[in-house]
């Protein structure tokens, strides 16, 4: 099995070099070649996933190792359940996304280019899915930020796509650092960088609690980063001019999501270290609200969508946080199939519309039946609509929230509490902005295009993702039910409560009503226009470190340029400098060079006659 | 001192006031006759030496060719008759520095070396035509052929080097035209 | 007579041929210069042998080949300072310096300025 696993890893890197290459001879053959290879990669996961859901032995293999360092790093993977589920909704979402982006991307000349990055990305997530070896994980993490980067400035000739594709690289790259840090920790306390061994040392001694307390806060720094949550939050909204397929992909399913999987991956050193815990359920707490808010004021249709991923994102680290591992990894399950269902059916709205700006758009479910079915089923989902998946997903977090405030001991009592109103707040915000976008794009009159004939249903290839989509979404929720089925024998908890699911349900209820009244009332303007500001974290970050920054690269230059290269000319300067003095003695008379050569024979003569 | 050490010194200080006259005189015509007076008195000092032949040598091709050539080189650069201001250079001090120093030094080594050695000349083979043929023809007969193909070779330079091209004689006729 | 009568005579000659062709500015005068050394080393050369009488007479030969040699030597010289006098219409050493290593060199200075990190001004 563990070739399949190699075969795995490598399928997604050839699939990207093979369409680069073949893309420069006939696009045609290179979408082939994307769309081929990314099937392919998703039948080789199904192969090593259905292998490893369940009660079924976790596989550990090595590949290659080198004890050049004192500690061995390698190529080394580890199958559990949770890189299972995790390989399956990555290649999935990203396998439809490449069929999707056939449709989306069909004019635009440089789909090779794209298709090959979606594709080492695709490896990239793989790689830290599958990761035993700390370094390896590190590989593909950083891997995955640049195919961001890469992916959002797919138009660069934009300038907001280029500046959010350095905002997103940037933000993200300072919060690895954390990673970096941590790992080097991790290894040097427990003597390897496998991520199993570290576990299982973690889990045989009894280690005194918060005594792992910094690897775990710079994990948090780094996931933080990673997953857009509070203080780097703002990445994720500017990250939206790349296309659409690509913020279903990066931006919603898979690599903000690494973040949750890499806290659930290590979740022992995180539970040795409650404080930290407490800290990720605070800044959870807080994004979570913000996020909704963001959500709830803006008019930018993928914005909105953003916004609600760092929302939903918060959830799951706030069902991490309290000890919900198996709520938590379940919703962002869920999460990754509803959104990116949304995006990609955005993108659909967008590709008829021309526009992302809700303004823009309206009245548009006649003319759109496919996008809107599908636009429906992935809101309801997120708002937490019975019996779609993200009812059950969220009321498990709910629940788990509710089970730590009253009886759990990880996090300090008020803290959770705070959580608790924080996610029952944010579902009821939640569903404001989502019932309103649904209703400001496929309903009423916008100023935008309606009605008109020239706006038509998307093409066959970016409808059947949606399809595809709209299964897990709909009829997913059941997998709550028994977790351990999926999950592994060890996270057998219930997730199904019923009495706080009636109160939620209930909740949601009067919450929709409210927002239809208002429609109903105020049509398009439910809430007065607030302008957004822009994020105060981004002014700290700007005065803080960039300007900094800027500040000490100038002053490297300025060294460079007055003392390095100064020197360097200066040698230069002396060399022309002693060069002006040598040729003094060419004074070109004949005269001046006999006398220095009659001289120079009498001091020869001299010299000679006294040394014999 | 005997009659020859007079005689000597007699003629070494025609050599070294004639010598010094053809350097510093202001008239470039004067100097190439100071310089005949030089080569003349080297030739009576190579008598005094038993070199009978190489005196007669050095006046029939000293005296009578080099200086006439030196002479024709003057006339064919115009060389301006009269007293001249500019002969020497500014550099006479630094010159005559090395000059001396170049005296002292050889001087020095020669005295210091030689000083009690005597040339028996009453001993000395006078160096007659007769002698100075045998020898040359006999001991010395491949540098000789050596030096006449030398010779050839300075003759047949001289001609390549002195002949007028197009350009030249454009030069010269504009010269010419100019200062007329 | 001593020896070094005529070697010190040889000597102040060969001195004053230095100084005449280190001073002088024509070109022809300081081919006298010259041809005043060459006769210093001819006295040299006899006085040696008389002091000597080696059977080879190498001396007064050698004395023979050098003002052979002389003679050639000033025939060409001759040659060239004609054909200096052709070319620049003088033949005062001093004002002949197109050897000289000057001004095209302080060309070359300014055709290199100070680039920045870019390549750039």
């Amino acid at each position: 099995m563990s070739w399949v696993v190699l075969a795995m890893l490598l399928v997604p890197f050839c699939s990207a070099a093979l369409t680069l290459w073949i893309g420069h001879r006939s696009e045609v053959t290179s979408r082939g070649v994307a769309v081929g290879g990314s099937a392919l990669g998703l039948v080789l996961v199904v192969v090593v996933a259905a292998g490893h859901l369940g009660d079924a032995v976790p596989l550990t293999h090595v590949f290659v190792s080198t004890s050049a360092a004192v500690e061995p790093i390698g190529l080394a993977v580890h199958v559990d359940p949770l890189s299972a589920v995790l390989l399956l909704l990555s290649a999935t979402v990203a396998f439809l996304v490449q069929v999707y982006s056939l449709g989306y991307l069909a004019d635009d000349p440089r789909y090779p280019s794209y298709a090959a990055l979606v594709a080492v990305f695709t490896g990239a997530m793989s790689t830290v899915v599958v990761a035993d070896d700390l370094w390896l994980l590190l590989v593909g993490w950083e891997l995955m930020g640049a195919c961001s980067y890469f992916l959002i400035s797919h138009h660069w000739e934009l300038a907001e796509a280029r500046a959010g594709a350095v905002k997103a690289f940037l933000i993200t790259r300072t919060a690895d650092l954390g990673l970096l840090f941590a790992i080097l920790l991790l290894g040097a306390r427990f003597g390897s960088y496998r991520i199993s061994e570290i576990l299982a040392s973690i889990q045989q001694q009894a280690l005194p609690r918060d005594d792992l307390w910094l690897p775990a806060l710079l994990l948090t720094v780094a996931v933080t980063g990673k997953s857009a949550q509070l203080p780097f939050h703002t990445w994720l909204p500017d990250a939206m001019p790349g296309p659409t397929p690509i913020s279903a992909l990066i931006h919603a399913a898979t690599m903000v999501a690494a973040g949750v999987f890499l806290v659930a991956r290590t979740y022992p050193v995180f539970v040795s270290a409650p404080t930290v815990l407490t800290l990720l359920a605070s800044i959870a707490a807080a994004t979570m609200v913000l996020g909704a808010l963001y959500a709830l004021f803006t008019d930018d249709l993928k914005r909105v969508l953003a916004w609600s991923t760092v929302s939903q994102l918060a959830y799951m680290f706030g069902a991490l946080a309290v000890g919900a591992w198996s709520a938590g990894v379940l919703h962002l399950l869920a999460h990754g199939a509803f959104k990116a269902l949304l995006f990609l059916s955005a993108g659909s709205v967008v590709h008829a519309v021309g526009s992302t700006s809700m303004g823009r758009m309206g009245g548009l479910r006649g003319r759109l039946p496919h996008t809107f079915l599908a636009m429906t089923l992935g809101f309801g989902a997120l708002a937490g609509i019975v019996p779609l998946i993200g009812f059950f997903t969220k009321d498990a977090v709910i629940a788990g929230a509710l089970e730590q405030a009253r009886h759990g001991r990880l996090v300090w009592p008020w803290v959770s509490w705070a959580l608790v109103v924080a996610m029952i707040l944010t579902a009821l915000v939640t569903v404001a902005y989502s019932l309103r976008a649904w209703l400001l794009v496929f309903f009423g009159k916008g100023t935008g295009p309606g009605t008109a004939d020239s706006v038509h249903e998307s093409p066959w290839s970016m409808r059947v993702p949606l399809y595809l989509l709209m299964v897990p979404t709909a009829l997913g929720g059941f997998l709550v039910f028994k977790p351990a089925a999926v999950l592994g024998p060890q996270h057998h908890e219930s997730l199904v409560h019923g009495a706080e699911s009636v109160v939620m349900t209930g909740l949601v209820v009067v919450t929709a009503v409210v927002v239809l009244l208002l429609w109903r009332r105020r049509g398009r303007q439910m809430w007065p226009h607030v302008v957004l500001p822009h994020p105060p974290v981004d002014v700290v970050w700007d005065r803080g470190l960039v300007r900094p920054v800027g500040w000490l690269s100038r002053v490297v230059r300025a060294g460079e340029r007055d003392v390095v290269e100064a020197y360097a000319d200066g040698a230069g300067a002396s060399a022309r400098g002693l060069g002006r003095l040598l040729r003094l003695t060419q004074t070109g008379n004949v005269q001046t060079y006999l006398m220095v050569v009659v001289v120079g024979a009498a001091a020869l003569a001299v010299a000679a006659g006294t040394v014999s | 001192m005997s009659w020859v050490g007079l005689l000597f010194w007699l003629l070494a200080a025609v050599t070294v006031g004639s010598a010094l006259l053809v350097v510093t005189t202001r008239n470039l015509v004067h100097a190439a006759l100071w310089l005949v007076v030089t080569l003349g008195a080297v030739a009576g000092v190579y008598l005094l030496l038993a070199a009978e032949f190489v005196a007669w040598v050095q006046v029939l091709i000293y005296v009578g060719a080099v200086v006439v050539l030196v002479l024709f080189a003057l006339m064919l650069t115009r060389a301006p008759t009269g007293p001249q201001p500019d002969l020497t250079a500014a550099r006479i001090l630094p010159a005559a520095v090395v000059a001396g120093l170049v005296a002292v030094l050889l001087g020095a080594t020669v005295v210091a070396g030689f000083h009690d050695v005597r040339i028996d000349l009453d001993a000395a083979v006078v160096g007659s035509a007769e002698v100075t043929g045998e020898t040359l023809f006999r001991r010395w007969v491949l540098p000789f052929e050596v030096l006449s193909v030398l010779l050839l070779a300075a003759l047949v330079g001289a001609i390549v080097l002195s002949r007028l091209r197009e350009d030249d004689l454009d030069g010269l006729e504009r010269r010419r035209d100019g200062e007329a | 007579m001593p020896l070094w009568w005529p070697l010190l005579l040889a000597s102040l000659l060969f001195a004053i041929g230095v100084y005449g062709v280190l001073v002088r500015r024509n070109a022809v005068l300081v081919l006298m210069g010259v041809e005043l050394m060459l006769n210093a080393v001819n006295i040299n050369l006899v006085a040696f042998d008389a002091h000597l009488r080696d059977v080879l007479h190498g001396g007064q030969t050698l004395a023979l080949f050098t003002i052979v040699i002389a003679a050639a030597e000033i025939g060409l010289a001759l040659a060239v300072v004609l054909l200096v006098f052709r070319t620049h219409g003088h033949i005062d050493l001093d004002r002949l310096r197109s050897l000289a290593d000057r001004d095209g060199l302080d060309e070359l200075d300014q055709r290199g300025p100070r680039l920045d990190h870019r390549g750039a001004r």
